[in-house]
């Protein structure tokens, strides 16, 4: 039956000619779990430039088209750890660092970070290593010659670890008078440069505020290279002073220094907190630090056998006096493990209660290391079969870990337009005897199968 | 003289007394400690204001104050944390919330003087530290405890939040007066020597710099802070002491330097007691703790299960701690925090009065912690915390059946795990039936994680001389 | 016709008479004793205790308001309402107090010092009467607490500790003014304790229970050949049931290896001391081999058990349907004027708490013999009397004074008050 996007495949048909490299291709598997747009049987994929051009079910193909055809296949997104520093150096942020990034430390050529895409994984956010604040976190793709091919996002998300003791929650204070003093040098220049506008107002002037403005500028740009950055061109501002005179003047604010840009953009809901709390006690001590800050913040829960985080998912149940983790509808980032009610043999099964309480869970390998990605899927399994759902469970690992990121615009589902980014499987992803065939990267085999 | 005043003070709250005065003026002599920390209080009472009001009654239960006053059948309610009224036909507001005590008893949350673990790990800055989830303050609430002595500071049992726990801190100097150190006894004369002469040379300083606006501040070198502190009344001393010469010691220093000392162990009180009371002291006893008697002296000594009764009939006012301070799950049952009323039973044995008995775990260490205008006793104005039992709470049988504090349900006997079992509440829902390695059935929230209906207020609760206007 | 109907009728009636003469006779015959109201000879020694109220503990749970005990020469003549005292008796009035009887205590270690000779792993042959220091400041303690009768035992250093003996708590008296039973019953112990502590083989259970049974083989060899040596004869009269055994052991794994061992395969007194942790878990089969349990001093679990609740043991295994259970102190672990806490503990965890008092009276003289003369007030009985202020569970009743074999050892108000 001829459907529109039959002659879309037409179309594209006479643009590639041959086959090359990065010309189009399709895929044609049993069943593919897009995770936004459902199952699709008998699901055709369309790939062109690393790029998923099109999905569908039992979409005709014209001849001429390579084809990979595996009926007995099931195709899943590609896989999202968002916390992981697999292959990286332990080196450490220190207690106060929130400027330090984890793309800084990247190494293109880390043998296990490459590794993880026979697992499945092809898409990793890397934190920084490290106590308290340590910085700043980064999203790649696990193969690339350089740093810059490896990078999808920076930064991600700034890592604050929270522990029941003064000191974590003096941090974050500081933090905040960071910002404190930024939003008060802001103001001063601001202010300065309102009491120079009021100058302005007699053309007389005109020269002078030319030269305020030059100085203000200079200013700017100093500051600017203190923190090094480009400043802008100095002669900028000279031809534009001409068409400055009819534009209303704005005022630029300086930038932050390094140290309190991560809290300025915190505030400024620009930049997102992942904070790692592991028990209730140091997720209300977490809220407790925060005051009367409002920020955009997720939780990193490391799970452990008795963890008593579960106290603290909704509100209601315990009649807490703040909202819980599941009212924020926050990303937690967790471990794929059954724990006990504390101090008992009673099992729990966190990351579905947390689910249930309305957060997101983000899943991360139970160590992170190469034999638990190897196990990652087996896993989320055991928690598939104690009563997680099958499609929370997928979502665990790709469109929520990537909307945590930051680039679920790119990966995270199959979906048209996102990267072709997957992984083949010869059955349900959570069975204990389904194995990955084959991983897709950028619209290239990574592992499995090679010829196209 | 700071005594004589005191005294009249006394005399006259003593005259006054009514069934609601707050606690503090009924207090024998004592320095300013408790009010300070009472206007604090009513400052964050102010704060609170602008809250929505948040109801809470206990009803039908037969309310045990602390104070001497048994109510049967009556209802305390509570505004925002705060006891609002206790009696009977209380006008409830409606959207209070409230738990129906028919058939039970309402006492005092109880003070533990001093405890271990309750609040997690944390040791010190439990504002910052505390674990408000932790077992153990499960356990110490299901004890009846809601606010417990910890490192130099007060801090309520406050589960379910962090913030606002800590009542009071810094409120002990410890002196060591023993005799394995002859001459710490000495240097602590001398400090409380130059400790005076410098109060009174400040005193005089401030008359005359009136005059002579030039004239130096006395110095306060030489001058130990500590001490200085206890005899402004700003800290109370505190000793472990329990030899009867050690005790007398420290009674007479008390006397001469004008302080009430507070007094752990007093094993031997017993002998000096009238000393002791004459001196203001206060003990934290254990009424079971056993010491024989020096064979070689002729007079009374070592320790007597009469110890607290005897102190108290001195004018000694006792608070008990148990033998061992944490919780202990071991197996051996019976010595720790968890057994609090029953190491208080141990003191009744001793022929301690019962209204001497229950104020040793409620309203006495509240005193002595300087938190008795928030906590102790139900009293008008004080933090709504309160425990509900199905017995005399000194019986060996009796458990908490409901823990509140500020007014607030933190502990019901019948949704934890711990006693539930144990003599089940009749009327409660039945507790769930779980055997040790159950896993949660699939997509079905495990029974625990459900609270029971909320005690909706029963419209037949309510007053029939209701003047609401709806 | 007839007469062949009414033979097996006969012979019915005739097993029903011999199986009442038969408990009848086994049966402490104290209950059937008739009381005694005559007058008081001059020369003999006795009391006329007035009372508020006495807790008798026999089989009736007789409790009489306003009562009377009556002690003739050391042994109760009469417990019953109060009423016209015959001539002859001293009163001692106690209007308000309640009577009940003395405390038994099973497993205690206060006797003397030396309670463990660790040298071979099994000391069969050795006796704790030897260490017995007789009205020691523990056991003057005790009584003052209330109670009266001790066995005083080995420790559980090695399997077979040796023989314990059974004695009055007096608090003046001498060694044979207050022993009861000399040997009273073997100590074993059987968890935890002796592998630790072993030298030569039996380091393990395994091998410690190789080596017990080798001696029992010898002593049942020795039974059946009517022999009998110093080293083996009270190992002897174990097997012959005429004296009990006391294990120590405890666990889901080690109580019941000792109630097979010692109750079913042994067929001995056995008397199973301790049964903490998570031994309760096996209740139902420990309760069907008939063993005696004797709880304590442990009588809650949580840690091992791990199902998030607080376990009174005692109250399991009461709900598994054990008869005569017991708890002790292994004092000093719990001090032993503290016997009577116990039964208010387990009381408080889940327990009835009347079962509680015969806990620590009736039912321990009854599983270890000694019913005929202790452990609840009866016509017949030693007069081992004690008299509180109250519920003799509560801690807040103070006990006014104790009676042991019809003389005051101890009396509040004389001597002050211990305890």
């Amino acid at each position: 039956m001829l459907r529109p996007q039959a002659s879309i495949l037409a179309a594209s048909l006479l643009i590639a000619g041959p086959a090359a490299a990065n010309g189009p291709f399709v895929i044609k598997v049993g069943r593919a779990e897009t995770v936004t747009k459902g199952v699709i049987e008998h699901a055709v994929i369309l790939v062109e430039d690393g790029k998923i051009v099109m999905i569908g079910e039992d979409l005709p193909i014209e001849r001429g088209l390579p084809v990979i055809d595996r009926p007995e296949w099931t195709v899943v997104p590609g896989l999202v750890s968002a916390y992981t520093r697999i292959g990286q150096d332990s080196e450490g942020g220190d207690d106060m660092s929130p400027d330090v990034r984890a793309k800084d430390e990247l190494w293109p050529k880390s043998p296990d970070m490459r590794k993880v895409v026979e697992y499945g994984v092809t898409t990793l956010g890397i934190y920084p290593a490290g106590n308290g604040i340590p910085g700043l976190g980064v999203a790649i793709r696990p193969l690339g010659e350089t740093v810059d091919e490896l990078v999808l996002k920076d930064p991600t998300y700034l890592k604050i670890v929270m522990r029941a003791d003064s000191a974590s929650k003096k941090r974050i204070k500081d933090g905040f008078k960071k910002a404190d003093e930024h939003a008060e040098k802001v103001k001063k220049a601001k202010e300065k440069w309102e009491k120079d506008q009021d100058k302005k107002a007699p053309k007389k002037e005109e020269p002078k505020k030319e030269e305020d403005k030059k100085d203000a500028e200079k200013k700017d740009a100093e500051k600017k290279m203190a923190q090094g950055e480009e400043p802008e061109a100095a002669q900028e501002p000279k031809p534009d002073a001409k068409t400055d005179k009819d534009k209303k003047p704005e005022f630029v604010p300086p930038a932050p220094d390094a140290k309190s840009r991560s809290f300025v953009e915190l505030r400024e809901k620009k930049l997102r907190a992942l904070v790692s709390v592991s028990s209730g006690a140091e997720f209300l001590h977490w809220i407790d630090a925060l005051g009367k800050e409002s920020i955009l913040f997720d939780v990193r829960i490391p799970l452990n056998q008795d963890s008593d985080v579960f106290y603290v998912f909704d509100k209601k149940t315990y009649d807490l006096d703040v909202d819980g983790i599941g009212d924020r509808k926050c990303f937690a980032v967790v471990e794929p493990m059954l724990t006990f009610t504390p101090n008992t043999r009673r099992v729990r099964n966190l990351p579905l209660e947390l689910s249930r309480a309305g957060a997101r869970p983000c899943f991360t390998p139970r160590v992170d290391e190469l034999a638990s990605y190897k196990a990652w899927l087996g896993h989320v399994g055991e928690l598939v079969g104690a009563g997680l759902g099958h499609d929370t469970a997928l979502r665990a690992l790709t469109i929520d870990p990537a909307e945590l990121l930051g680039v679920a615009d790119r990966v995270g589902s199959i979906e048209k337009g996102k990267d072709a980014n997957f992984v083949f499987l010869d059955g349900d992803p959570f069975q204990p005897a389904t194995r990955i065939q084959a991983v897709m990267l950028d619209g290239k085999f990574v592992h499995g199968e090679v010829d196209q | 003289m700071i005594r004589l005043e005191s005294m009249r003070r006394v005399a006259i709250g003593l005259a006054l007394c009514a069934v609601a005065m707050p606690a503090w003026s009924q207090d024998p002599p004592a320095p300013a400690e408790e009010g300070k920390e009472g206007k604090e209080g009513d400052a964050k009472k102010d704060e609170k204001d602008d809250e929505p009001e948040r109801w809470f009654a206990i009803v039908s239960g037969d309310v045990h104050t602390g104070t001497g006053e048994v109510l049967r059948g009556a209802t305390l309610l509570s505004r925002n944390g705060k006891i609002h009224s206790i009696g009977y036909d209380l006008y409830i507001p409606p959207d209070t919330k409230t738990l129906d005590a028919k058939g039970f008893r309402v006492y005092p949350g109880l003070v533990a003087i001093s405890s271990q673990g309750l609040l997690g790990n944390a040791t010190s800055d439990f504002d910052d530290t505390m674990d408000p989830f932790n077992y153990r303050m499960i356990l110490g609430l299901a004890t009846g405890i809601t606010t417990t002595g910890a490192g130099t500071g007060a801090v309520k049992l406050k589960r379910f939040a962090v913030g606002g726990a800590v009542l009071n801190q810094k409120i002990f100097a410890t002196f060591s007066w023993s005799n394995s150190n002859p001459r710490g006894k000495g240097e602590l004369r001398e400090k409380m020597k130059a400790a005076t002469a410098y109060l009174r040379d400040y005193r005089e300083w401030q008359r005359k710099v009136k005059e002579e606006k030039e004239l130096p501040e006395p110095s306060k070198r030489g001058v130990d802070n500590s001490v200085l502190a206890v005899l402004q009344g700003e800290q109370t001393a505190k000793f472990v002491a329990n030899d009867r010469d050690e005790l007398l010691g420290i009674a007479r220093l008390a006397q001469e330097y004008n302080f009430r000392p507070v007094i752990e162990g007093c094993m031997e009180g017993w002998t000096v007691a009238d000393e002791l009371g004459r001196a203001g002291a206060r003990a934290i006893i254990t009424a079971r703790a056993r010491r024989a008697k020096d064979e070689r002296q002729v007079m009374a000594g070592g320790a007597s299960i009469e110890n607290a009764a005897l102190l108290h009939k001195a004018g000694v006012p006792v608070a008990i701690k148990p033998a061992n301070e944490g919780i202990d799950l071991s197996g051996l049952v019976g010595r720790d925090i968890m057994h609090l009323p029953l190491e208080v039973g141990f003191a009744i044995r001793g022929e301690l009065p019962d209204k001497a008995a229950l104020e040793s775990i409620t309203i006495v260490p509240a005193r002595i912690l300087g938190v008795s205008n928030r906590v102790g006793s139900l009293e008008v104005g004080k933090d709504c915390d309160a425990i509900v039992t199905d017995g005399d709470v000194l019986h060996y049988k009796t458990f908490v059946q409901w823990t509140v504090v500020d007014g607030k349900v933190v502990y019901d006997k019948e949704k934890e795990l711990y006693f539930a079992h144990i003599r089940p509440r009749p009327e409660g829902p039945a507790p769930k039936k779980v055997d040790a390695g159950e896993t949660l059935p699939k997509d079905e929230p495990a029974a625990e994680e459900k609270p029971a209906d909320e005690k909706k207020p029963a419209d037949e609760k309510k007053p029939a001389d209701e003047k609401k206007d709806q | 016709m007839v007469a062949s109907c009414t033979i097996p009728a006969f012979r019915a009636a005739l097993v029903a008479l011999c199986s009442a003469v038969v408990s009848c006779a086994l049966t402490s015959c104290a209950s059937s004793r008739v009381a005694d109201l005559s007058p008081l000879d001059p020369g003999q020694k006795g009391v006329a205790i007035r009372c508020g109220k006495i807790l008798t503990v026999d089989d009736d749970d007789r409790v009489i308001e306003r009562g009377l005990i009556l002690v003739r020469e050391g042994r109760i003549a009469y417990v019953g309402s109060d009423r016209a005292i015959p001539a002859g008796y001293p009163v001692a009035d106690y209007p308000d107090a309640w009577a009940a009887p003395g405390l038994v205590e099973l497993h205690s270690h206060i006797h003397g010092g030396d309670i463990n000779d660790m040298v071979l792993p099994v000391n069969a042959d050795l006796r704790a009467s030897s260490a017995l220091v007789p009205a020691n400041p523990s056991i003057r303690r005790a009584c003052a607490g209330g109670v009266t009768t001790l066995f005083g035992i080995p420790g559980s250093g090695t399997s077979m500790g040796g023989f314990g003996v059974i004695y009055k708590a007096k608090t003046h008296g001498t060694y044979e003014s207050i022993v009861v039973r000399n040997p009273g019953g073997l100590k074993v112990a059987q968890s935890y304790n002796p592998e630790r502590r072993a030298g030569d083989l039996g380091a393990t259970r395994a091998g410690l229970s190789w080596i017990m049974e080798q001696y029992n083989e010898d002593a049942r060899a020795a039974n059946r050949e009517g022999t009998s040596t110093l080293a083996l004869e009270n190992l002897q009269k174990v097997h012959s049931r005429e004296l009990p055994v006391l294990i120590h052991s405890a666990g889901s794994d080690g109580y019941p290896a000792a109630a097979r061992m010692w109750q079913v395969d042994n067929k001995t007194r056995a008397v199973l001391s301790h049964g903490c942790f998570d031994a309760h878990l096996t209740a139902p089969w420990l309760v069907a081999t008939g063993a005696s349990l004797n709880v304590g001093p442990r009588e809650i679990d949580f840690t091992t058990t791990r199902d998030g609740r607080i376990t009174g043991t005692a109250a399991k295994y009461l709900a598994a349907g054990a008869k005569d259970l017991s708890l002790n102190t292994d004092s000093p672990v719990v001090p032993q004027e503290e016997l009577f806490l116990q039964g208010a503990v387990a009381a408080r965890y889940g327990a009835d708490a009347y079962t509680m008092l015969r806990a620590v009276t009736i039912a321990p003289a009854r599983v270890f013999g000694l019913d005929d003369r202790v452990g609840s007030l009866e016509v017949g009985k030693d007069a081992d009397v004690v008299l509180r202020s109250g519920d003799p569970l509560d801690p807040r009743s103070r006990v006014e004074c104790v009676y042991i074999d019809g003389q005051v050892e101890y009396d509040r108000r004389q001597s002050g008050q211990w305890f």
